[in-house]
């Protein structure tokens, strides 16, 4: 399962569609973690930042807080200048512009990291 | 922070996501037929020249941040990405794009991005005001202790005013230009603050039959070194 968590639902939809494997999309953090504290890992999150909400950072956080979620493989998908900042910590193994990102990317990354 | 630039900053953010949902849902689609593909192609192509000049404006905001950093940028191969970029572009609009490289000194003191984003602009512009079947070019040359490029169109000459702001070599804001309809001069209004902040002298040169704007870049005394 992949999750996609954006709260531009067309935006979510298009990310859905690339990755052609079955996906959830949520618009907002608080329900993605509440799904994942219910016991559903997902194998790889695409990950926006601006949020309504809890913004990606506070999830991300969330996330490496927990043993079973530490290493969760997260996308960030943000339309934000993130060049200058080390995310690996976070688990973070990519990060795509929404400006410049082909469905490829996309899928290039679920390939790597779904099995 | 000054407001007006704070309010393009907002409308910025604001642009950029309806932009980005568009461009994605075009790459969504499956190839089209033959008859429609070029209809897809066209809304990324539009997107994505929109979504350029929306980041540029956010540029605008994070020159007064100073995080634009000068090195020796070798000028012909930025000049070649932009034209990589647009080759197809102007192909698709039937306007040819000519380039001419007959500068010496290949380093520059500039910033990469801000310089490509001017070129750029300059070029985007020239194809707007060029008519179809004709060419806009793109030249570079050594001029006194800078390297000039040239950004000559063949469309309607450049309205006085505009050309005096451009003398000046600042644009205070966007203007609808008269002459030139269509355009809101934001291309030369950004192509103005980023070669400001590059300590950059930009100008335009009227014609009988089109405009030439240039920007003359400091030659970086790091390529000095290396060519004697």
């Amino acid at each position: 399962m992949i999750f996609v968590i954006d709260d531009d639902i067309t935006m979510a939809e298009c990310i859905a569609k690339a990755c052609k494997k079955k996906t959830r999309i949520f618009a907002n953090a608080i329900d993605a973690m509440e799904k994942i504290s219910n016991g559903e890992i997902p194998e790889i999150i695409f990950l926006d930042i601006l949020l309504d909400g809890p913004d990606g950072f506070t999830f991300l956080n969330e996330l490496i807080s927990y043993s079973d979620t530490a290493k969760i493989p997260i996308v960030i998908v943000s339309s934000l200048d993130l060049s200058d900042y080390d995310l690996s910590v976070y688990g973070v193994v990519g990060v795509l512009d929404k400006t410049t990102m082909l469905p490829k990317d996309i899928a290039n990354y679920v390939e790597e990291y779904c099995r | 922070m000054d407001v007006e630039v704070d309010g393009i900053l907002v409308a910025a953010h604001e642009l950029k996501a309806p932009l980005a949902v568009l461009r994605q849902l075009a790459l969504s689609f499956d190839e089209m037929d033959s008859t429609n593909e070029h209809i897809r192609t066209e809304m990324i192509s539009v997107s994505e020249r929109a979504m350029k000049q929306v980041n540029d404006l956010v540029k605008i905001r994070r020159l007064e941040d100073g995080l634009f950093t000068m090195e020796p940028v070798a000028v012909r191969a930025v000049c070649d990405d932009v034209m990589r970029e647009l080759y197809h572009l102007f192909r698709h609009n039937r306007r040819d794009l000519f380039v001419k490289y007959s500068n010496r000194s290949r380093l520059v003191t500039a910033n990469k991005d801000l310089l490509h984003s001017v070129i750029y602009n300059f070029l985007l512009n020239a194809m707007h005001y060029s008519g179809e079947d004709t060419r806009a070019e793109l030249l570079v040359k050594d001029y006194h202790d800078t390297v000039r490029v040239v950004v000559r169109d063949y469309g309607p000459s450049l309205p006085m005013d505009v050309w005096r702001e451009m003398k000046r070599g600042w644009i205070e804001k966007p203007t609808s230009i008269a002459m030139r309809p269509g355009s809101s001069g934001l291309g030369l209004f950004i192509a103005s603050r980023f070669s400001r902040y590059m300590n950059a002298d930009v100008g335009a040169v009227r014609h009988r039959d089109g405009t030439s704007f240039y920007v003359n870049m400091p030659i970086s005394k790091q390529a000095s070194l290396f060519e004697i």
